[in-house]
Parts: C-alpha cells; structure tokens; sequence
C-alpha cells in the first residue's frame, strides 16, 4: 500500500530563507505521528504544504493527491486544526455545524451534537463568547464528527491551559483514535504527546534530523546513567550528546553496541523529549533549560 | 449550487448588516410619515386632517414615494457594496478564520466567486426587497392618513410591477457594469495585508496623476468617470425620446410626470450587452476575479 503522505525534496523558501530544505519522509496508514521542532523550524510549513495552503517544490502527494492543485477533493478525506482559536468571533456554535453539515459529505452531524454535549458549550454561543478551551472544544468537535482518512494538528494546545490541553488530548485518544485514523500532529510540547504517538519525526532549521517509528527507537537509541569515576569509559563508546544529572551524567548512543553498554549500568531507552533535546541541542532555537556538555554534541543528521 | 448556497447564507450570518442597514432606515422611514408632513414634489402635505390629496396627484404619489425611498437607499448601497467587497478576502485572513474555512472541501473559485455574487447581486437585491417593503409600507399609511385607502389609491399594482421589472434589470445589468469595480475591490481584497481602503484608491489616483504628469492626458480618469458615473442610463434607452415616454400633466400643469409607455420599450439589453464599453468592462473584471481566485489559492493568514 502506497504511504498516505509522501514527500520527496520538498522544499520551501520565504524569499532567501529556506523553511524547508529538501525534506524526504512519508506518513503511512493507521499511525499517529509526531513532527516535532523547535519553533522555526519547519514544521508550519511542511503541514501547509500537506495541506495545500502553501506553494512548494519539489514532489508531494497526500491521499495520491497533489495538495495545492487538489486541495478540495483533498479536504473530503483529510481534515486538519491548524492552530487554535481560528473559529470566527462572529460564527455562532449551531451555525459552525449548520455550515461543515452543509458542505462536507463526511461530516456526522449528530456525531458533533454529541461530543458537544460532553461540554459546557450552548449551541447558541458565539465563538466570541467563549474560551480559548471552549473553542478549541467546538473546533475538535467539528473536526472529530468529520469521517476523515487523515487528520492534521498544528500546535492544537498552543495557549491552552493545562487542564484544556489534558482535556483536549484525551478527547483525541478516546474518542476518536482507532486503527483506521491516521493523524500528524506538530507541536514543540513533545512532552504531552509523546505517550499517544506511533512516530515522531524531528525536524530542525528545515532539515528531518530523526524519522522513526517509537518501537525502532528503543533499537536504534539507548541512554545510560554513569558516575563521575565511569565517565571517561563510557565515552569512549562515543555518546552523542550528554547531560549532566544530580552529580551523575546521561549519555545517550545512537546505534550502541548494547552488551558494551550494559557493563555501566541499567540500558534505558530514551524518551521522545529526552531525545528530542538530545538530538536538537546545540542548534538555534532548542531547549536552554538543559545543560549541554561543550563539544560532546554531535547533532549529525540520523 | 449546494455550496454556493451555503456560502451565501455564510455571508448574511456574517455580515448582519447586509439587511439590518436597510431595515433600519426603512423603519425609519416608515415611523417618519406617521407624523408630520409629507413631501410630494414641491409641494407640503400637512395630512393632519386636510381632505388629502388632489386626485390626480395621488395616482402618481407612489412614483415619487418610490424614488424617495430608493434613491436614500441607492446612495447607501453602494457604499456598503464596495466596502463589503473590500473587506470579504480581507477579514478572514486578518482574524486567522481563513485556516478554518479552507479546512472545508470548498474550492477558492466557489468562495471568490459567491462573495463577488453577494456584493454585486444578492446586496442590491436585498435592498430593493426592503425598499420595496417601505414604500408599501409608507404607501399604506399615508393613504389611511389621507382617507384615500381603497377610494383612489396610491396603489397601482401595474406601475409596481413595473418597478419590479425594471429594478430586477437595472441589478443585472449595474452587476454587469460594474464588474471590473467590483473585480477590483476583490483583488484588492485578496491581495492587500493592510489598509484596504487605501489600496482600493491609490492605484487608480497614481494612475490617474501619472498619465497627466507624463503623457498631459487624461483617458483613464474620464473612463473611470464614465464608468462610475453612466451605469444607470447605459442599459436604457436615451431619455428624452418622444417616441419612448409619455408625458403627463398633474396639477394644472405645474408637475410633469414622465411616464414610461411600457418599461419593456424602456430597456435596451442588446444595445448594452453589445456594447464595446460593456464587453471591455467584462473582460477587465474578469481579469481582477482571475487574479482574486489565484491570489486566494496562495494566500493564508495575514
């Protein structure tokens, strides 16, 4: 089966600024994927791109569809929240469902009615009148009802409150993912999705730096605890990028001989944020609450 | 059709004041002649207790009710158009809504194209519906005010379907007329990321002083004059033909009232539809909509 999104060379510049620099991945059916970058990095303009709301070049095609050209076909199969709080103040709650009821062949309306129901949101209500959460609500509502092969999520929790992003994610996971969905979601809070992703895909300064499914994470990565008295050992077995905790040091391998790698400790398998700065440290944009240790990082490209 | 239909009901939710404007000074307008005076011509009606009208006046009242009532409209009208046209692809990539909309399987030409029928059609329409309602309305009541209602009349159910017929050609063929206009507006609309009202006129005025300053001409000014100023009379036959209106006399001859002998022999639809400036008219604002539609394609939020 051909992958659902597929990317070959995409590229897009703003001017002289390359936003994305010949980016290769592919999206197959079923999973649930992670693009994850600092912010700048690309990660708006590849989903745009996906999406059709942007010019690109190089080869793209997503459901078999050429996004910019077949944007409209395309959005009968896909459907995407690109950031929050895009609901119109003037558009009133009864009216949304009236209109995506109206236009969208997928569109289950008493699918909407119902997950609506769950909130405190009155179909009255315009989107005005409601909370950043409450809107984002109606908009995955909307969205949710829509009987869609592919479902795209830029930054979706981008100024939400904690208790709105925790609601917002579970709604996603339990009322709308099974095996036929296919979602690619971005955001540079890799912490809050890392538990629901199939796949994650790093992406910095327009550049995939990692594209991997979770389960070829725990082959490809491991990270090992070390004391003070292991550490020049340890590093022998060349590290990529390490980070010095409580008095001991995290190492982290790509691609480790795992028997050498078990006589320093217990072999842990990293997780997406510890491995997102891991991999991003050292380039603009990424995480300075983490101390990098000086001229261990290589940040070379998987 | 089924989304253009949906996309027009959009633009009423939206834009409330497509009706309320209109309803508001017609309610005005009807609430003013239930008191006071009445003004028919040059002459004062104090319709406090007189014996009414001269009869002969009265037949022809809703003619001059009428062009009261539509010409306070008609000058409103149009300024709202242009502004609603100026605004439609402006305000929603303003306030971000543009992210939602295109998440919809609607094609750019079906929005570009249903907000260029609103602001050229369906807000012309509207506004005749509603001064026709006033002048009804305003018909009514003056004739109960004069003790007239059912005697004389100043309803003439032949010379209102006449106006009818004849607002329903005008509507047509100034959407026709002024098309490369409302083309413009829309391409401005598209294309400017601020100050839209000021793109709207700059161009024209920089052309304008250009062609003076560098060619001591001025054959875009006087077109764009004939354009803005000549609408009315360009799909009617010339006024003043002996052969086409008759004449009446009211008033011991101090009033003519100039009386269509049919509106049919009135209109000249093949004189205006053949018409150079007609055809050069069309073809420029199609040209400006071409230009909206891929400019929309291209376009996200500002």
């Amino acid at each position: 089966m051909s992958p659902l999104i597929e990317a070959r060379d995409l590229t897009k510049k703003y001017g002289s600024h390359v936003a994305l620099d010949r980016v290769n991945f592919s999206v197959e059916s079923g999973r649930i994927v992670g693009l994850i970058g600092p912010n700048g990095a690309g990660k708006t303009s590849a989903l745009r791109a996906v999406l059709g709301l942007t010019n690109y070049s190089g080869y793209l095609r997503v459901l078999g569809k050429e996004p910019m050209r077949e944007r409209t076909p395309l959005m009968r199969d896909a459907c995407f929240i690109a950031d929050v709080a895009v609901l119109p103040g003037w558009l009133r709650v009864d009216q949304a469902i009236d209109f995506v009821a109206g236009v969208h062949p997928r569109f289950r309306r008493e699918r909407a009615a119902a997950l609506l129901e769950k909130t405190s949101v009155r179909p009255k209500s315009r989107m005005r009148q409601l909370s950043k959460g409450m809107k984002t609500q109606v908009h995955l509502a909307l969205t949710m009802a829509i009987d869609a092969k592919l479902f795209v999520l830029d930054e979706p929790t981008l100024g939400l409150d904690l208790l709105a992003r925790r609601s917002f994610y579970d709604a996603l996971v339990n009322d709308y993912m099974d095996e036929t969905r296919t979602i690619l979601i971005t955001t540079h809070q890799v912490e809050e999705v890392e538990n629901l992703l199939t796949d994650v895909m790093f992406i910095d300064k327009g550049r995939i730096v990692l594209d991997s499914s979770l389960e070829r994470i725990a082959e490809r990565y491991a990270a090992v605890v070390v004391g003070p008295s292991e550490l020049e050992a340890a590093r022998s077995l060349r590290p990529f990028h390490e980070r010095r905790m409580l008095g001991k040091t995290v190492l982290y391998f790509e691609q480790p001989d795992f028997g050498r790698l078990a006589a320093f400790g217990e072999v842990l398998t990293p997780s997406v944020s510890d491995l997102f700065v891991a991999k991003l440290s050292g380039s603009a944009g990424s995480s300075d609450a983490t101390p990098v240790a000086a001229g261990e990082t290589t940040g070379s490209a998987a | 059709m089924n989304n253009y239909i949906w996309l027009i009901r959009r633009e009423f939710w939206e834009n409330r004041a497509i009706w309320l404007i209109p309803a508001v000074i017609g309610g005005l307008m009807t609430l003013s002649v239930c008191w006071g005076r009445v003004h028919f011509g040059n002459d004062f009606f104090d319709l406090n207790g007189t014996s009414g009208l001269p009869p002969e006046f009265s037949q022809y009242s809703l003619y001059f009710l009428s062009g009261i009532v539509t010409v306070i409209f008609l000058v409103i009208m149009p300024i709202y158009a242009g502004w609603y046209l100026l605004d439609c692809l402006y305000g929603d990539r303003k306030d971000r809504s543009i992210l939602f909309w295109k998440s919809l399987p609607i094609s750019d030409t079906q929005t570009v194209l249903a907000k260029l029928a609103v602001g050229l059609v369906i807000i012309p329409l509207v506004y005749v519906a509603i001064a026709d309602l006033t002048t009804l309305a305003v018909d009514f009541i003056v004739s109960l005010r004069i003790g007239a209602w059912g005697s004389s009349g100043l309803w003439n159910p032949a010379a209102w379907l006449d106006t009818q017929v004849l607002w329903l050609y005008t509507i047509l063929t100034l959407a026709v007329w002024y098309l490369p206009l409302a083309g413009w507006f829309i391409f401005v609309s598209a294309w400017a990321t601020r100050a839209v009202i000021l793109w709207s006129l700059l161009p024209p005025l920089a052309l304008y002083l250009g062609e003076r300053w560098a060619l001591g001409t001025h054959v875009f000014g006087s077109a764009l004059l004939d354009r803005l100023g000549t609408g009315y009379v360009r799909a009617f036959h010339v006024l003043g033909d002996g052969s086409v209106w008759r004449d009446f006399t009211t008033d011991g001859g101090q009033n003519h009232i100039h009386m269509p002998a049919s509106v049919w022999t009135l209109m000249d639809p093949i004189g205006f539809f053949t018409s150079p400036a007609t055809l050069i008219g069309i073809a420029i604002g199609a040209g400006f909509i071409v230009a909206a539609i891929v400019l929309r394609t291209q376009r996200a939020e500002i």
